[in-house]
Order: structure tokens, then C-alpha cells, then sequence
């Protein structure tokens, strides 16, 4: 009840603010500012308690909110309980409110002392007011009993919940939702700033307050879109850091958009060009946020990803509909009206354009062409069901084969657009400063085609990223000289550089082999390692650590992939483990582990309380756990516990008699007591399978060994782990590119809020 | 002002077309067994993994054969080049990519699964938790 009503308040202040602050456009009074500011920072604050009261909810373990209920349980540690908070799609776009109340705060400030607040205001109240009617559409608040009318008496309250999904219990998903959302939020702003500027017909000055915001979303962004690479790659075991998936693309979009107006209003602060050009991509930051957003929470692609899209119903899907619709019809109005009035770029902007200005727009040309290929793919479902009336999805070698000509360009430009914006070069000079880049470039790949590489594509793409990093390299030095704060530009297109080289020998030069391991026994040359199988010990009380040695020459790895078995849903979950050895990563990607029980003789029975089986002529009867409370206490203590399994056992027409067999647990090691009969069997706990929720679910698997068999059978012993091994050379390129992007982009983050900060009027220092 | 329009109108159709193209080229139609099996050429086939009927890693060839039913409810053989994918017993469906051969069989070179981000939940779970 509360919750809702601090929405519906929320939402009611966000309208207020956003009528206001737009009267005082109109009018000018100074009634509507301080009601639309006061309005805004009542939505801000209720926002903020709406999320607070969500939040005890989730960790009070309020169980009769079908929220809770479904994504958190009892079990959970703190941080991931508090990441329940957006585990589902109501709290997710709460998550995103929260953000985007958070930022404007501090853009109310900021815009009031450019003067832009109440236009600013107006459209990023809007934002807020479209997130909010998604929260009042899908309410996060609702009770069980209001979720399933009729199914669920009112009042119920689960005593625990469903739990998270096990492949988002990691230490990620604390953070990287949060850095995606924060991202989401900040390409807001840049919008506000341009329709603000439309509806000012102010469209020279928005730029600079506009500008740090930009690049702020661009480097969340990047930080986010990394993190969900490093996540899919360390955790998920995808194999890769990226796999063109629309949840990564839906990420990847905007953000290409973002760096591309970046680029363009370099040139209009500096020469007033692209005034238009700079107005369209700010508003497409936003608009591709939304049709991502579209994308990945309508459920449009339905059958056709990895992922599974979860229908959110009509009414959100015509909701996300709508805010396409509205946003992005409200700015192409307003955008149609103005254009004819944007002033024209002056006439030294048009001399210098063939020499600088050309290579920063044919650069945002490209990426904003790769966005539109890549949306286009992503959006290939939707595409092929109007075209056939039947959805398909591309495979993700369109992308390879479309983006890859376009990354190989945009590695060139990076190099040649650096040396002409920093040279003003005339012919012959240009020429000379490409030189030495291009000599170097050229024996870099030379090398490399001499060590490896054999395609031309490929040792075009090796050649364009060499020579932008040397490129780049040259240009920052001599920038670096001047002013650093200056090289920040040079600093990302380094980065850019190294990342394409990363890209080139990881995901070109990987090799792959499965192979299976049997205990103790060392495995040559897989790779060129030497891998040996040593046993499995717990981590917790689910799961398992297989560890492997990894020999290769002189040097030895110990990796230890997990696998377990989840009853959330029934699965096994299986997590990669990486041994990093500067030049490439060696990764193991465990598939199962395959008891090599029926050659030695062994077999397993799976017995409930109560149940019997036969194995060969013996009949056994699982009669019950023995594991007194003593020893429960024991466990908690961390001691030594014993874990038995109470059984009937019958051989042949013999006598039944009671046997034990029990397995003995300490500090994570196990170790088996079992029990034999006669000389001709053994019997042991292969597994225990308690139930917690419904204990006569519990089992356990009964190990029966023939020992007669088993001395017949003397090599076969141990289990076999089979597993995929993978070597990823240089990898560590993919992830250093990145941070020095995010680098560069930290440093022009710094250099234009300073400039931002300048009075208006007053001209920045700028490059010479 | 011309010859501008005129170069960045031929790069805007160039990129058009060569999208279109490579969109088209590696658009791989989604179809059922009856579908795989009349086309005899590269599909995407989809359906949930048969439990019920057995599968298995045979580490000689590296193939993963297993049994897949599609919504229509017919079954067919499938042999993936390669070890079952990660969260295989996860998915609630899968998509095998690949031809079907004469020899009877679905020949896939990679099989998605398509992994609940979230479960949908049924109140018939309250009890369960409760």
C-alpha cells in the first residue's frame, strides 16, 4: 500500500515539476520556477523514499510482496540480498528512477547556473515521468494475493522466498547493474540539453555545459559494458568477453552514439560546425536507450536470443511502445521546426573543413553506421517477422563481417585524424608526420605475418590498429608535453588501438580442445599443457571446486573451475577458472564429471527415505540419516562433522542387517568411511541430497563396490573430469584497451567540466 | 555543397546495400523438425532437450549427441560438434544450428540455450516456500 502511494506521489510531483518549469518557459514567472524546483526536489525526495521502503522490504524479508517472494530468500549474503533490489524488471527500472533522481539533483544545480534549468528541467522531468508511469504500470509493490487473484488467499505470507537465480549470485551482479543503470541515466542529460537548446533556439551554447555529461555517460557506459564482458568471460562461461547477444548490443548502441557526438561537438565548439549534426546524435543517445530498452524488456525477440525475454505483459509493452513514440516523435517535431533556423556553420569552419572537421565527421559517421548496422541485427527479429511474417535472428557472423570493415577504418582515421587536428598539416608536412607511424605500423605487421598471421583482412585490421596506437602515441606525447590535460583524446584512441590488436589475437588466434581428465593421471599436450586431475573439494554447502594442475614448461597453475548442482532449478551450474599468465590466458570451462564407476566395479543407487533397491543380488534399504544435533552443532562450529546413512542391507536369501556407511566432513575436506561385506562388497555415500524445504524429498546415493570386480579391474579408478580448455592469447590487451579508454575519457571528463565551469562568454583554452 | 551530398549519398546506399546483403546472408530461418528435414539445408532448429531419452559425450569424435522434441512434439536425433553447451540442462529450449543429414540426424555446429534470465513464477510455488 505504502509503496504504491510513494509512487503515484512521486509521479504526481514529477508532473507538476514538469508543467511548471515548462510555464516558465512560456511565461516567465517566478512562481512557476520555484514551483517546478521545489516540485522536482518533492519527486527526488519521494523517489528516494520509495526506494528506501522497497529496500527494508527486500531485507526484512517481506515475503508476502510477490517481489521479494520471487527474486530474494533467506539464504542470501547481505550485498546479494541487496542486489534483489533490480534482479527483476520492476526493480530495474526503479533502480534506473533512483539513478536518474540522483543525477538531477546535481543538474538542477548545474543547469540553473548555465541558465538552461527550466527547458532542462522540462524534458528531464519528462524522462523521470515516463520511468515512473513504467513503475505505476509495473508495480513493484504488489502483494501475492493481488499478483494471482483468487489462487492466493490474502494475508499468506511465504515464510522464505524463491531465491536469486544462481548464475546472478556473484559478486557482478552487485555492481554492474548499478554502473549500466547510472550510464542509462546520465545519456539523459545530453538529451534534455539539446531539446533544451531547440526550444531556446539557443543551439550554440548548449555544447559546453552538455559536453562533460556526454563524455561522464560514455565512460560509465564503457565501464559497464566491460564489466558485463569480464563478467560473461570469468563467471558465465560464455568463453568470450562478447558474444553480439542483444542484451550486450542493447549496451553497445547508445554508447557508439554517445562517443560519436563526443567527436562532432569537438568540431562545434571549436569552428561552430555541426550544429545540426550535434543536435540529432544528443537526441539518438537518448532514443537508443529507449528502443534498447524496448528491445530487451518487451519480449519482441522472443525465441530468438540466449536470453530469455520475459513478457512484461500488454501493458508495459505498449508502454515501451509509447515512450519511443512520445520521445522520440516530441524531438523529431521539435527538431523539424527549428531546422531551417540553426544558424549556418561560418565561413572559416568551411575552409578548414577539408583538412580537420572531415576526418571527425567521417569518424562519427562510421561509428553512428556501425550502431545502425548493429541495431539493425539486433532488431532482425522484428525485421524478418514483418518481412516473412516469421521471426528469425542473424547469425553473429553478420556482425563480424560488417563491423570488422568499419573498425579497420575507424582504426586508420583515429591515426590520420589526430595528426591533422593537431598539425592544422598542409600537404607535405601531413605527410611527413605520418611517416613514422606508417613505417612502424608496416613492420608490425610484417612481423606478425611473418610469426602468425596469414589473412589479409586480418593483417589489414593488425596494420590500421598499429598504426593508430603509433599514431596516437606520437601525437599524445607531443600533447602531453603541452598541456596532459589536453591528451585525453589521444589517450582513448591509444586504448582503442591496443583493444583492436586484443581483439585481433584473442578471438582470432584462440584454440580450443575438449579433453578429459581421470583423477592423478597427468594429460600431455593438451594445448601444449600438461593438465593432471587431482579431486574435488567443497567451497560452501552447494558448491564444488575441481581442481587442475596446469603445467606448461617451467611454470605451474593451479585452476579450480566450480560446478554444482542447484535445486533452483534443477541444474548444473558450471563456472570457469582462468590461469593468467600475462601473455594469454589458459581457460578451463568444466562440462561434467563422469564417475567411472561402472568399470571399477561400481555402481550408485539414489535412494529416498524408506525406499529399496536392488543392486545385483544385494537388496538395500535406506532407513535414515544418521546425524545426530551434537553434530549439527559441530558443523556450525566449524569442527569435524560425520554425516552417516543408516541402512538394511540384504544379500542374496542372507539375513538383512544394519550397516552405516557415513562420510566425514572437516574445514571443507571430505573424507568416506565406508563399509564392507564380507570380502565382496563396499558399500559408501557417493552423495547426500538433503531437501530443505521438503525433507521426505531428501536422498542419497548409495556407492556399491564389487570389490572382486574391482581388483579385476584395477585401472580403472578415479573419476574423469571432462572439461574444455582454451587458450586466449593476449587478452590482457582486450582489458588494458579498455581502462586506457576509460582513461582518456576520465581525462576529457576533467578538462571539459573545468571548461564547463568557465563563465559563459569566456573562451576556453583550446588546442592550438 | 553538391559534390558533398552526392559522395555521402553513395556511401549511404553503399552501407545500405552491404548491410542488407550480409543481413540476408546470415539470416538463418528458425523452422521445426518437419521444417529441417524438407529443406535439407541450414536451419536453426528449435525445441527443448528430451530428458527422457538418453544423451551423451563421446570424446573419440567430440561430439554431444543428444534427443530434441520440437512444439509440434516430433523428436530428432541431434549430434553437436562439440561438448554440451554451458547451462545445456538449464535451458527451457534450445536452438541447434546446422543441417539435417541423410544418415537420419540433425548435424549442428553450435546449439544455443536460451537461459531463463528469470523464471516465470507460478503460484503454485507459494506452498513450496512456504
Amino acid at each position: 500500500m505504502i509503496g504504491s502511494i510513494l509512487v503515484k506521489a512521486a509521479f504526481a510531483a514529477c508532473l507538476l515539476s514538469v508543467v511548471s518549469y515548462f510555464q516558465y518557459h512560456r511565461k516567465g514567472r517566478q512562481l512557476y520556477l520555484t514551483a517546478g524546483r521545489t516540485a522536482y526536489f518533492v519527486t527526488v525526495a519521494t523517489v528516494f523514499a520509495t526506494a528506501g521502503y522497497f529496500l527494508s522490504l527486500i531485507l526484512t524479508h517481506q515475503f508476502q510482496y510477490t517481489y521479494v517472494w520471487e527474486y530474494s530468500s533467506r539464504e542470501l549474503s547481505t550485498p546479494l540480498l541487496v542486489s534483489t533490489f533490480y534482479a527483476g524488471q520492476e526493480g530495474s527500472f526503479m533502480l534506473w528512477t533512483l539513478y536518474l533522481s540522483v543525477i538531477g539533483i546535481f543538474l538542477v544545480l548545474h543547469s540553473r547556473s548555465k541558465g538552461y534549468e527550466p527547458e532542462v528541467m522540462t524534458f528531464y522531468g519528462l524522462i523521470e515521468l515516463a520511468l515512473l508511469t513504467m513503475l505505476i504500470v509495473k508495480n513493484p509493490f504488489l502483494l501475492v494475493w493481488e499478483s494471482w487473484p483468487g489462487q492466493v488467499t490474502a494475508g499468506f505470507a511465504p515464510t522464505n522466498g524463491r531465491g536469486l537465480n544462481p548464475l546472478l549470485q556473484n559478486y557482478w551482479m552487485v555492481i554492474h547493474p548499478q554502473v549500466l543503470f547510472s550510464g542509462f541515466s546520465s545519456m539523459s542529460v545530453p538529451y534534455a540539453y539539446a531539446m533544451a537548446a531547440l526550444l531556446k533556439r539557443d543551439y550554440r551554447n548548449w555544447i559546453r555545459p552538455a559536453t562533460p555529461w556526454l563524455v561522464l555517460g560514455a565512460t560509465i557506459l564503457g565501464t559497464g559494458i566491460m564489466m558485463g564482458g569480464f563478467w560473461a568471460y570469468e563467471t558465465l562461461g560464455w568463453g568470450g568477453y562478447w558474444g553480439w547477444d542483444p542484451v550486450e548490443n542493447s549496451s553497445l548502441v547508445p554508447w557508439l552514439f554517445c562517443v560519436a557526438s563526443i567527436h562532432t561537438t569537438l568540431s562545434q565548439r571549436k569552428s561552430g560546425g555541426f550544429l545540426r549534426t550535434n543536435l540529432v546524435l544528443a537526441i539518438m543517445c537518448f532514443v537508443m536507450v529507449l528502443y534498447s530498452t524496448f528491445l530487451t524488456r518487451s519480449g519482441v525477440l522472443g525465441e530468438t536470443s540466449v536470453h530469455s525475454f520475459v513478457d512484461p505483459g500488454m501493458w508495459a509493452y505498449w508502454l515501451l511502445i509509447a515512450l519511443i513514440v512520445v520521445f522520440a516523435g516530441l524531438s523529431a517535431v521539435l527538431l523539424w521546426k527549428r531546422w531551417k533556423d540553426v544558424p549556418r556553420p561560418p565561413e572559416t569552419f568551411r575552409q578548414s573543413f577539408y583538412t580537420r572537421e572531415m576526418a571527425l565527421f567521417i569518424g562519427a559517421g562510421a561509428l553512428v553506421i556501425a550502431a545502425l548496422l548493429i541495431t539493425a541485427g539486433t532488431s532482425s527479429p522484428i525485421i524478418t517477422d514483418i518481412l516473412h511474417g516469421k521471426k528469425s535472428a542473424v547469425d553473429t557472423s553478420y556482425y563480424v563481417t560488417t563491423i570488422v570493415p568499419l573498425a579497420i577504418f575507424i582504426a586508420l582515421l583515429t591515426g590520420v585524424g589526430q595528426l591533422l587536428w593537431w598539425n592544422r598539416a598542409n600537404g607535405a608536412e601531413f605527410w611527413k608526420t605520418l611517416r613514422a607511424p606508417g613505417l612502424l605500423a608496416v613492420g608490425t605487421t610484417l612481423v606478425l605475418v611473418f610469426v602468425r598471421v596469414s589473412e589479409p583482412m586480418v593483417a589489414l585490421f593488425v596494420f590500421a590498429a598499429a598504426f593508430a596506437l603509433f599514431a596516437n602515441i606520437q601525437v599524445g606525447i607531443k600533447i602531453a608535453r603541452g598541456n596532459p590535460k589536453f591528451a585525453g583524446g589521444s589517450v582513448a584512441h591509444i586504448g582503442l588501438a591496443v583493444m583492436f590488436l586484443g581483439f585481433v589475437a584473442s578471438a582470432k588466434y584462440d584454440r580450443k580442445e575438449t579433453i578429459a581428465l581421470a583423477q592423478g593421471k597427468p594429460v600431455h599436450s593438451a594445448l601444449g599443457y600438461t593438465l593432471t586431475y587431482t579431486g574435488y573439494k567443497p567451497i560452501d554447502k552447494e558448491r564444488y571446486a575441481f581442481q587442475v594442475d596446469v603445467e606448461h614448461g617451467a611454470q605451474r597453475y593451479t585452476v579450480a573451475p566450480i560446478m554444482y548442482y542447484t535445486s533452483y532449478n534443477d541444474a548444473l551450474m558450471r563456472n570457469p577458472d582462468i590461469a593468467n599468465m600475462y601473455t594469454k590466458d589458459f581457460y578451463l570451462a568444466p562440462l561434467s564429471l563422469e564417475q567411472k564407476s561402472d568399470s571399477a566395479g561400481e555402481q550408485t543407487v539414489e535412494l529416498k527415505r524408506g525406499e529399496s533397491k536392488m543392486v545385483d543380488d544385494l537388496k538395500i534399504t535406506f532407513v535414515d540419516f544418521d546425524f545426530p544435533v551434537m553434530e549439527k552443532a559441530a558443523m556450525l562450529e566449524g569442527k569435524e562433522v560425520r554425516i552417516g546413512a543408516k541402512l538394511l542391507v540384504k544379500e542374496g536369501s542372507g539375513k538383512e542387517r544394519p550397516v552405516t556407511p557415513a562420510k566425514v566432513i572437516k574445514s571443507g575436506e571430505q573424507r568416506d568411511e565406508p563399509v564392507k561385506l564380507g570380502d565382496a562388497w563396499e558399500l559408501s555415500i557417493a552423495a547426500l541430497h538433503p531437501d530443505r524445504e521438503a525433507k521426505e524429498n531428501s536422498r542419497v546415493d548409495i556407492g556399491v563396490r564389487n570389490l572382486k570386480a574391482a581388483q579385476t579391474d584395477a585401472a580403472g579408478q578415479g573419476d574423469v573430469l571432462m572439461a574444455e580448455a582454451s587458450v586466449k592469447p593476449f587478452i590482457n590487451l582486450v582489458w588494458s584497451g579498455v581502462i586506457i579508454v576509460l582513461v582518456g575519457f576520465l581525462v576529457t571528463i576533467v578538462r571539459r567540466g573545468q571548461e564547463a565551469a568557465l563563465p559563459a562568454g569566456v573562451q576556453a583554452a583550446e588546442e592550438p | 555543397m553538391k559534390p558533398k551530398i552526392i559522395i555521402g549519398a553513395i556511401v549511404v546506399v553503399g552501407f545500405i546495400i552491404f548491410g542488407s546483403y550480409s543481413f540476408m546472408q546470415s539470416n538463418v530461418e528458425y523452422t521445426d523438425v518437419a521444417g529441417a528435414i524438407a529443406k535439407h539445408k541450414k536451419v536453426q532448429l528449435k525445441g527443448a532437450w528430451n530428458k527422457a531419452k538418453e544423451s551423451s559425450y563421446d570424446a573419440k569424435s567430440s561430439q554431444f549427441t543428444f534427443w530434441l522434441t520440437d512444439d509440434a512434439g516430433r523428436e530428432c536425433k541431434v549430434v553437436l560438434d562439440g561438448a554440451a553447451p554451458n547451462n545445456f540442462e538449464l535451458a527451457t529450449s534450445v536452438v541447434a544450428k546446422g543441417r539435417y543429414t541423410d544418415e537420419g540426424y540433425f548435424h549442428a555446429t553450435e546449439v544455443l540455450t536460451k537461459c531463463p534470465s528469470k523464471y516465470e513464477a507460478q503460484p503454485s510455488e507459494l506452498k513450496k516456500t512456504s
